[in-house]
């Protein structure tokens, strides 16, 4: 991995266009600004490995025998 | 098209139920292309089955049937990368996951799923700062004690 040293109000470029700035620090918190296209998408890292892993489990979890059993389950519950 | 599919086999789907999912499913980003099944007549849940991948095979429900007041706001830029509006609504679906018992059976309300129908594309939406649990469980506990019971 590659770690940079910055300062508040200072950035880096990634890939010419992403722009990360430090915004600022208070404690052990950082505050980031974050320019990209629309098209990438920015998440918290600990909440997008969490859909991730839940996505996971939800598709590995999966199987046919057990379906049958929400045939019974119809809209008016 | 046919879609094959480990779980269901050969399984025809028209053209109307092919969605794109042009950033892919969070663990599943290099899988653009779902078709979207009803399970059955009358049966709240739906099978999303990727296209290309057999394997790849979720199962939704429609929340608004468990959960009358789910609510969510889908910021801006998604609204008009969908193209959503009051007369184009999005159809909204949440994924479910079972471990165990069916009764347990959890349902992510925290990343629905939001499909925009007139334009065949669908996106995970991980809703801002939620209180919406991504594993919540999907029915009340009453309801699964009947399950259990084997209804």
């Amino acid at each position: 991995m590659l770690a940079l040293t910055r300062k508040v109000g200072e950035s880096i470029v990634i890939g010419g266009n992403i722009v990360v700035t430090i915004v600022g620090i208070k404690g052990d918190s950082i505050r980031l600004g974050i320019e990209a296209a629309k098209e990438i998408k920015i998440y918290r890292g600990e909440i997008y490995d969490d859909i991730v892993a839940e996505n996971k489990l939800a598709v590995s979890s999966l199987d046919l025998q057990e379906l049958e059993k929400i045939k019974s389950i119809s809209k008016d519950k | 098209m046919l879609v094959q599919s480990t779980r269901f086999g050969e399984v025809e789907v028209s053209e109307e139920g092919i969605l794109e999912f042009p950033y892919g499913i969070p663990g599943f980003l290099e899988e653009k292309t779902f078709a979207l099944l009803p399970y059955q007549a009358d049966s709240p849940f739906s099978l999303l089955q990727s296209v290309n991948d057999p394997n790849l095979t979720f199962i939704l429900i429609e929340p608004f049937s468990f959960f009358p007041d789910y609510q969510f706001e889908i910021d801006d830029e998604m609204v008009k990368e969908l193209d959503l509006s009051e007369e184009q609504p999005p159809q909204i679906f949440n994924i479910v996951k079972k471990l165990g018992k069916i009764e347990n059976m959890t349902v992510n309300l925290g990343a629905p799923i939001v499909v925009s129908w007139h334009k065949k594309i669908a996106m995970q939406y991980l809703i801002e700062n939620t209180t919406y649990s991504i594993r919540h469980p999907l029915f009340p506990q009453e309801v699964g004690a009947q399950l259990k019971g084997g209804k």
